[in-house]
C-alpha cells in the first residue's frame, strides 16, 4: 500500500525557478528509498513536501492518502519525522534529555509517557552517557545521532533523513550508517536524501535519482549505480565498489567492503 | 514579515541607469528624497514626494521591491495612525504624518535596493569612517540575507518537530520564538567567530592603511544626474514654499 503519493507535483519558488517539474513517486509502508542527486537537484524541496512545509505549486502530495494541502505541518509531522541537514539549526534545549522531550511536548505527550519513549530512544541508540550533556557540545556525530532519536521519539510511521552524512567523519558514518540499518531492521519506511553515493549504496535501498527538479531514475540500486553516465548528467560520482566490480568485470557489484575483501581474498 | 523586508532590501545586480551610478550620488538622491518625504505635509505635497521616489524607483526597475519593503511599513504606518488619532491630531492630519513615514521609508529603500554592500563600503571609506566600523557595517549588512536562510531553516527544523508558532496567546507565542531564537544566535555567533579567524587567516589588519583595489570616481553619466537630482530638489522645494500649498 502506497503510504505516499506525489502526483504530476511541481514547485516554483517565489525567486520563478522550477524548483521541482511534474515529479510522480510513490513509497510504500515499510520501504527503505534512497533519494539522490546533486546540488540543486531538488531533493530538499522533495522533502519539504512530505512534511507540508512547503504544498505543490501544481499536481498533488498525498500522505495516507490524504493531500497534504488539507493538513497543518504539526499534523503531517507526526506521521513524518524529518531530520534535516544541520543539527545546529534544530538544538537549543539545555541538555540532550530536554532537546528530545521538545517534540514529545509539542505532540501531546503526558509527562509520563513522553518520559518513557525518552528513555526508550536514548537507551535504543546508545545515547544513556548524553544525557544531561549540552546538545551544542556534542560531537558532529552524536549530535546528528541526538537528532533521529528526538524525531524517533514520537516514533513517526516515516523516517526521512536529509544529507545525514554531510561534515561526519567516517566513525560518526558508520554509526549513522548502523542507525538507519537498525531502523530499516525493525520495518521502519526511512527515506534517505544524500549526494554521498558512499553511504547509501550499501543500504540496497530502492533509489530515485534527480536532476534539475526531475526524478531521471527510479528503481533498483544495481541497475541505476551501474549507469555510470546517467549518475554523471546528475552530478554524482559511481560508488567505488561499483567501479570496482566493473572492472573485475562482474556482473553484480560488491555489496560492501567485506563483501568485495571477500571474493578477492578467494579469487 | 522580516524575510519579506530582507528580501525587499536585498541588493540585485540589475543593468539600469540608477544602478550605474556612483554610489555617492544615489546616496545623495536617496537623501534628497528624504527630505523632501520629510517636509512634505498635506495630499498635494505628498503626491509630488511618491511621484518623485516613484521615477528613480522605476528607472531603477525596482518597483516591485520597493513595493514589499512598503508592505512591510505598513504595520509600523497603521501604528502610527493609530497613536496620532489617540493623541487627538485629526484624520487627516494623521493619515498625513503615516504617509509621510511611508514615503521617509520608500526613499532610505531607494539607495539600499540600488547599491551592493562593496558600494556601500567604497561610500563609508570616502567619508573616512575607521576601517573596523566599515568592515563591521558592510559584513552585518552581507549577513542580513544569510541570516534570514537560516531563520527559514530554523523554522522548518522546528515545525517539522511539532512546534506551532502561530498557536497560543502573546506569551505562548513569544515562548514558542525561543527554539527558533538560539539556534539563530548561536549560529550567527559561531559564523562570526569562524568569518573573524578567516579574515585574521588572510591578513585582516596586518598593517594600518591596506590599499584598496576600487577607487571612487565620477563619470559624466554621475555628473548629469548630480545637477538633476540638486535641480529636481530645489524644484520641488522651491514649490513646496510657494505653490503647492498643504492642504
Amino acid at each position: 500500500m502506497a503510504i505516499i503519493e506525489f502526483d504530476n507535483v511541481s514547485f516554483r519558488q517565489p525567486s520563478g525557478v522550477m524548483a521541482l517539474k511534474d515529479v510522480s513517486l510513490s513509497i510504500e509502508k515499510g520501504e527503505v528509498v534512497a533519494i539522490v542527486g546533486g546540488n540543486g537537484a531538488g531533493k530538499t524541496t522533495l522533502l519539504k513536501h512530505l512534511n507540508g512545509l512547503l504544498k505543490p505549486s501544481s499536481g498533488s502530495v498525498k500522505i495516507f492518502g490524504r493531500d497534504t494541502r488539507d493538513q497543518s505541518v504539526a499534523e503531517l509531522s507526526k506521521k513524518i519525522g524529518l531530520v534535516f541537514q544541520n543539527s545546529d539549526h534544530q538544538l537549543f534545549s539545555e541538555t540532550a534529555e530536554a532537546e528530545v522531550l521538545f517534540g514529545l511536548r509539542n505532540f501531546g505527550f503526558s509527562e509520563e509517557e513522553a518520559a518513557k519513549r525518552a528513555n526508550e530512544v536514548f537507551s535504543y541508540f546508545g545515547l544513556d552517557g548524553l544525557r544531561q550533556r549540552a546538545p551544542l557540545t556534542l560531537s558532529g556525530g552524536e549530535k546528528k545521532r541526538l537528532c533521529i532519536a528526538a524525531v524517533m521519539a514520537w516514533n513517526p510511521e516515516v523516517l526521512v533523513l536529509d544529507e545525514p552524512t554531510v561534515g561526519q567523519d567516517f566513525p560518526s558514518k558508520n554509526r549513522i550508517f548502523a542507525t538507519v540499518k537498525q531502523l530499516v531492521a525493525a520495518r521502519k519506511t526511512v527515506i534517505v536524501v544524500s549526494h554521498d553515493l558512499e553511504f547509501i549504496w550499501p543500504l540496497n535501498a530502492r533509489t530515485v535519482v534527480m536532476n534539475r527538479g526531475q526524478v531521471v531514475a527510479d528503481g533498483d540500486p544495481q541497475r541505476i549505480f551501474a549507469d555510470g553516465r546517467l549518475l554523471e548528467d546528475a552530478g554524482l560520482r559511481q560508488p567505488q565498489l561499483v567501479a570496482l566490480s566493473k572492472l573485475f568485470g562482474r556482473d553484480a557489484s560488491f555489496k560492501d567492503v567485506n563483501d568485495a575483501s571477500e571474493w578477492l581474498a578467494n579469487r | 514579515m522580516a524575510h519579506v523586508l530582507a528580501e525587499g532590501l536585498k541588493f540585485r545586480h540589475q543593468d539600469t541607469p540608477i544602478h550605474s551610478l556612483d554610489p555617492r550620488i544615489k546616496l545623495l538622491m536617496s537623501v534628497m528624497l528624504f527630505s523632501v518625504a520629510l517636509v512634505s505635509d498635506g495630499p498635494y505635497q505628498l503626491a509630488v514626494t511618491f511621484a518623485a521616489i516613484a521615477v528613480p524607483t522605476t528607472l531603477a526597475r525596482s518597483l516591485r521591491r520597493m513595493g514589499r519593503v512598503v508592505v512591510v511599513s505598513l504595520t509600523f504606518a497603521a501604528f502610527i495612525l493609530v497613536v496620532n488619532i489617540l493623541v487627538g491630531y485629526p484624520l487627516l492630519k494623521s493619515l498625513s504624518i503615516t504617509l509621510r513615514f511611508i514615503a521617509i521609508v520608500a526613499a532610505t529603500s531607494l539607495f539600499f535596493v540600488t547599491t551592493s554592500p562593496d558600494e556601500l563600503e567604497y561610500v563609508m571609506r570616502w567619508f573616512r569612517l575607521p576601517r573596523d566600523f566599515v568592515f563591521a557595517f558592510v559584513t552585518a549588512v552581507r549577513f542580513v540575507p544569510v541570516l534570514m536562510l537560516d531563520l527559514t531553516q530554523i523554522i522548518d527544523a522546528q515545525k517539522s518537530r511539532g512546534l506551532e508558532l502561530d498557536k497560543g496567546g502573546p506569551i505562548k507565542r513569544l515562548r514558542n520564538l525561543v527554539p527558533v531564537l538560539i539556534p539563530l544566535i548561536v549560529n550567527a555567533l559561531i559564523r562570526s567567530g569562524e568569518l573573524a579567524e578567516a579574515m585574521e587567516s588572510r591578513g585582516y589588519g596586518a598593517v594600518k592603511k591596506p590599499t584598496s583595489l576600487h577607487e571612487l570616481r565620477l563619470w559624466g553619466r554621475d555628473y548629469a544626474a548630480l545637477m538633476i537630482t540638486v535641480g529636481a530638489w530645489s524644484g520641488i522645494l522651491f514649490a513646496f514654499r510657494y505653490y503647492i500649498g498643504v492642504v
